[in-house]
This record gives C-alpha cells, sequence and structure tokens, in this order.
C-alpha cells in the first residue's frame, strides 16, 4: 500500500512495468514466456510457484543481470537494459543461494557493500552499526561470516542488500532453507522493512509466505502467470470449501477416475481435481457434505485413507489453475562444510 | 567525484582479496613450506650438476642453489598466478560475483582489484624466496638494485601469467578444470625452459623448444641478475618485452572474457 509520504508525490505510481517479458536461454529453455505485470509504489509484491517457474529468472532481469530476449521492463522509470547503470543505483537485491563472503567477517561484508555504493566512511560506519543491531548481528560482527548458521548468513547477506536504504528490493526466496523460526524472524523483518517506505518484491515457493506478506501476487508455473490478485480475492475466486481426500493404495489404477465419476453426481460439488494419491473436491458447504461423500466411497469400496475440510489456500488457487499441487520441500538446515567453503548450487 | 568512486571500488574489490588470501591456510603453505621445499630438497639431491663442465661454465662457479633461486621464484610466480582464477570461478559459483554485478560499480574495477591483489601477493612470495635465498647462503651478483629488479619482473610476469588463468577460468568456469589446466600448462613449460638447468646443459631437443617459450626469457634475465649482472640491458629488455606481449595477450582476453561473463 502506498505509504501518505510517497502517494500523489511521485508522478509514476508503478515502480515495476513489465509487459510481454519473455527469456530464452542459450540452449532454447524457454524460462520466462510472455509474462506482463506491474508492481505499485510502496507494496510488498510477491511471485508464487514452484521450482522452475522462471521467478528467478524474472529478477534477474529486473536487477539487470540479465538480459531480456523480448517484452519491455523498466524500474522507477527507468529501462532495465539502457539505462542499468542508474537502475543499480536504487535497488537492493538478495540473491536465492546466500552470498557473503566467508573469509569476511559482518562488518566487512557490509562495508564492502558500502564502499561499492560510495558512501562516505562517516554515514557508512553509522548505518554499519545500525543495520547490524537491527539484524540481530551485533555480537557476530567481528566474525568471520564463514562460522555463522544458516541463519545468520541469510540475515547477512538481507543487510547487505539493504545497507543502503534501496526504493526497492528484490528478494529471491528469502525464507528458503530457513527453519520455522528463523522463518518466522525473517517475516517480521520484511514487514517491518515495508512498513519504513521500502517497495519489496518477492518471490517464494510457499504459499503461506506469500499469503502473510504480500499485498497481491502473481502465481506462476511454467514462465507464465497463471493467476493475480491479493491473496484474499485470489482465495475467494474458489468461492468454495477444499476437501481433500486421500485414498488408500489397493492396487487398482483407476481408483481416482472412479472416485471422480462417484463424487461427480454429489449434490453441491462444483469441481473435482484428480490429485497425486487422490482427489480434491471443491464444494460450497463442504462441511455438510462429507457424510455423503464417505458413504459413496465406502459403497464403491474405496477406502479412505484421509480425509480434510479446509477453507481454500493459495495452494488451492495454484492447484485450480494448473492441475498440480505446489510441492514444498521439507525445511533443513542447509549443509555445510569446513571452512565455511559451501558450494551452493546454481539458479537460473 | 567519478574518479574518487571508481577509486573507493578498486580499493574494496583489492582490500577483499587481500584479506581473503592471508586468511587462508593454503596461502601460508603456497607462500612458505613449497618455497622451502623446493629450495632445500630439489637443491640437495641435484647439488651435483655445479659440477657438470656446462653448468659450471655458464654459472662461473656458482652453486646450484644460487642458479636455482630463480626457478623457485619462477615456479612459484605460476603457481601463485594460476591460483588467480580459482578465486573468480568461486565467486561466479557462489553468487558473489552477481552481488557485485548488482552494485553500481564500473565492471573495470572488479577487475582491476583483482589483478592489483595479485600482484601484491605475488610480490609478498618473491620477498619470502629471496630472504630464503639469502638464508641459505645465495649471493646477488647485482645487489640491493638487482633484487629490485627480480621483484618488479617477478611481479609483472606474474600478473602477465595470472591473465591465463582467469582466461581458463572464465571459460571453464569450474575450479577443477582451471587447477587441472594451470597445472598441465606450468610444469612442462618450467622444465621446458632454462630455469631448472643452463641452454648448454639441456638435450638438444629441449635446447630447440627454449626460444620459443616465455618462461625461458625470464629464467635468463634472472639468471643473470643472480650470477653476475652481465648483459644487464639486453637480457632484462628482452625479458620485459615478452612479458608485454604475453601480458598483452592474457590481458586482453580476459578483459573480452569478462566483459561478455559479466553482461549476458
Amino acid at each position: 500500500m502506498p505509504t501518505p509520504a510517497n502517494r500523489g508525490v511521485e508522478t509514476i505510481d508503478n515502480i515495476i512495468e513489465v509487459k510481454g517479458l519473455v527469456k530464452v536461454y542459450n540452449g532454447g529453455i524457454r524460462a520466462v514466456d510472455g509474462i506482463s505485470f506491474h508492481v505499485e509504489r510502496g507494496e510488498v509484491f510477491g511471485f508464487l510457484g514452484p521450482n522452475g517457474a522462471g521467478k528467478s529468472t524474472t529478477i534477474k532481469v529486473l536487477t539487470t543481470l540479465l538480459q531480456k530476449t523480448a517484452g519491455t521492463a523498466s524500474v522507477d522509470g527507468l529501462n532495465v537494459d539502457s539505462d542499468a547503470a542508474a537502475v543499480r543505483k536504487i535497488i537492493g537485491y538478495a540473491s536465492q543461494e546466500v552470498s557473503v563472503d566467508d573469509d569476511l567477517t559482518g562488518r566487512e561484508n557490509l562495508r564492502l557493500q558500502c564502499m561499492f555504493h560510495h558512501l562516505h566512511k562517516a554515514d557508512a560506519e553509522k548505518r554499519i552499526n545500525e543495520i547490524l543491531k537491527a539484524t540481530g548481528l551485533e555480537d557476530a560482527a567481528d566474525r568471520r561470516a564463514g562460522t555463522y548458521s544458516g541463519g545468520m548468513r541469510k540475515r547477512l547477506d538481507l543487510a547487505t542488500a539493504i545497507i543502503t536504504r534501496p526504493k526497492l528490493l528484490f528478494l529471491d526466496e528469502p525464507t528458503t532453507g530457513l527453519d520455522p523460526q528463523n522463518r518466522v524472524a525473517m517475516w517480521e523483518y520484511i514487514q517491518n522493512l515495508n512498513k519504513e517506505g521500502t517497495t519489496i518484491f518477492l518471490t517464494t515457493q510457499y504459499m503461506e509466505e506469500a499469503d502473510r506478506l504480500a499485498d497481491r501476487l502473481c502465481i506462476v508455473d511454467q514462465g507464465k502467470i497463471v493467476a493475480e490478485g491479493t491473496p484474499a480475492s485470489l482465495k475467494a475466486e474458489i468461492g468454495a470449501d477444499v476437501i481433500e481426500l486421500a485414498l488408500k493404495e489397493n492396487g487398482e489404477t483407476s481408483a481416482r477416475a472412479r472416485a471422480r465419476s462417484m463424487l461427480e453426481a454429489v449434490q453441491g460439488v462444483q469441481e473435482i481435481r484428480e490429485v497425486e494419491g487422490g482427489v480434491m473436491v471443491f464444494a460450497k458447504n463442504g462441511p455438510s457434505l462429507v457424510p455423503e461423500i464417505v458413504r459413496r466411497l465406502d459403497s464403491a469400496n474405496l477406502p479412505i485413507a484421509q480425509l480434510s475440510l479446509s477453507s481454500p489456500s493459495l495452494d488451492d488457487v495454484f492447484v485450480k489453475h494448473t492441475g498440480r499441487k505446489l510441492r514444498v520441500e521439507e525445511v533443513k538446515a542447509p549443509s555445510r562444510m569446513p571452512f565455511g567453503g559451501a558450494r551452493r548450487r546454481r539458479r537460473m | 567525484m567519478a574518479a574518487r568512486d571508481f577509486f573507493v571500488e578498486v580499493a574494496g574489490v583489492f582490500g577483499r582479496w587481500l584479506r581473503k588470501t592471508f586468511r587462508r591456510p593454503s596461502f601460508v603453505f603456497f607462500a612458505l613450506v613449497q618455497p622451502i621445499v623446493w629450495f632445500v630438497l630439489f637443491t640437495q639431491s641435484f647439488a651435483r650438476i655445479a659440477d657438470l663442465p656446462a653448468f659450471a661454465q655458464y654459472s662461473g662457479g656458482a652453486s646450484y642453489l644460487t642458479f636455482f633461486t630463480g626457478a623457485v621464484i619462477i615456479q612459484t610466480v605460476m603457481a601463485s598466478a594460476m591460483q588467480s582464477g580459482i578465486g573468480m570461478v568461486n565467486d561466479i559459483e557462489s553468487g558473489y560475483m552477481d552481488k557485485m554485478r548488482v552494485a553500481p560499480i564500473h565492471r573495470a574495477s572488479i577487475l582491476l582489484g583483482k589483478v592489483m591483489s595479485d600482484g601484491v601477493r605475488i610480490l609478498l612470495q618473491s620477498i619470502v624466496i629471496i630472504v630464503l635465498g639469502l638464508v641459505l647462503g645465495v649471493t646477488f651478483a647485482t645487489g640491493v638494485l638487482g633484487i629490485l629488479a627480480i621483484l618488479v619482473l617477478a611481479v609483472a610476469f606474474g600478473i602477465a601469467w595470472s591473465g591465463i588463468s582467469t582466461l581458463i577460468a572464465l571459460a571453464t568456469r569450474n575450479a577443477e578444470s582451471t587447477l587441472m589446466i594451470s597445472i598441465l600448462t606450468t610444469f612442462p613449460l618450467l622444465f621446458l625452459s632454462t630455469a631448472v638447468m643452463p641452454r648448454t646443459a639441456l638435450p638438444e631437443l629441449v635446447q630447440n623448444i627454449v626460444p620459443y617459450n616465455p618462461i625461458s626469457y625470464v629464467a635468463e634475465a634472472m639468471h643473470g641478475l643472480i650470477l653476475n649482472g652481465f648483459d644487464y640491458w639486453t637480457l632484462l629488455g628482452q625479458a620485459f618485452l615478452v612479458i608485454l606481449v604475453v601480458g598483452a595477450l592474457t590481458l586482453t582476453g580476459t578483459t573480452m572474457m569478462f566483459r561478455k561473463a559479466v553482461s549476458s
């Protein structure tokens, strides 16, 4: 949401404008396939989608790291190709792979970033102390980043991205690889940054994250935008409760199809989607339909392994548009090698 | 203002690499342990080379240890120069290169700061070897001035040679390949030059290769400065000319590869 301070003062309301963006990598992989969207000044805007949806590629085009194949993209009214140098002055970027220098201390990492942004020494030192405090890294400031925990490295990486107070901050999967506790802390930190006036563009594969942080979001899949709106409006679009049914394995290959045809006849069911291991039923007044559903499957000799009833989530929105579930990986502590020499995988 | 900004950027990159170098235990190994191994073991095993008439004629009675000082400097400089590219690959792999590319800095700062830090590392390693040589009893015929000339030669050669490693690194984007190709080029070139043996004492086949190997010219200048200082300007002039040509080729290639790497 635009803050009162910047509303009306700026002539350009959208800090990001993207039209028909296409990125084809050498070798023909069409990572981004003609997407258009805009980000309003002051909001938190999310890109929700699975791995390989084109989220990182989009960020890399907007942060001037990658050249697009087709389409137009502007940041704060500046063309990302021809005005790349000017774009770099106003953005901050934290990549998916944490890129802090493990041989330098936290403070040195931040100081280097200040030098790259040409901050005056006195201002820089003041700002470094502020940010160390804000990210809870004060005590570890003069230790090498290689000795930090996963959560601390992620926070230091974020600190290097925001030390110059960018107008626009790009966060590529800011909580991937964090444990639940660190994840919640990171969410709160991102929300505070936004309250202080930073526009944030973030990508995520976690629907809770998009739901909680984003004012508006796009659901992306295979290089395309499949849905766009506020989390509430996207969920309201489903307009129904979601009954998730997992069927017991009994060797029958057509079990899902049979279940589907059995349940299609139930009064009040709006839509049925076959998913891995079972079916999802979209229906108004879900609770009142549960007994009928159980009875029908029972009479058809289709034993139920699990049944859950919920109001719609962004995950359900994703299923509705793509027919697949957003596969959320287990949260694991990132594996580390001694001396901090961990090789992190490259992503497109 | 722009010039000041550029200076600050280069200083930042330069300082980063110096810190990284001195905080790595491997640096101590490369800077100290390896030259000692070369100096002490190699020259002990091959001390009798000094008895060869062809060697004695060239060295004017100096020990193989004294002669070998130039070879240790060259070998260390080449090994050190070959590390340059590894740092670049690691930055690309870890995403740190992207972090620098998103920052509003001149692209040349990233390369220049790195090259300068390589130069300082090579300078320090060469000083260590010369001090080690003095401790072991090596005398430098051309004195302090000669030692300064050797250091300038070593750093210039090292910077020119580091371009090869950076070139391989940017082309392969793989640390293992860079290291492997580096080792495969360093040792044959070293042993097919006049670094470890005077030309007249080498087999005929190798003697024919020597003039085409740039290492020979650097070695000749080093040996000249250490052993007798004769033909001061000719040998030194030839060595710097060769370094200039190698440097122009490798650094131009590196700059082009780097531009490609940071633009796409």
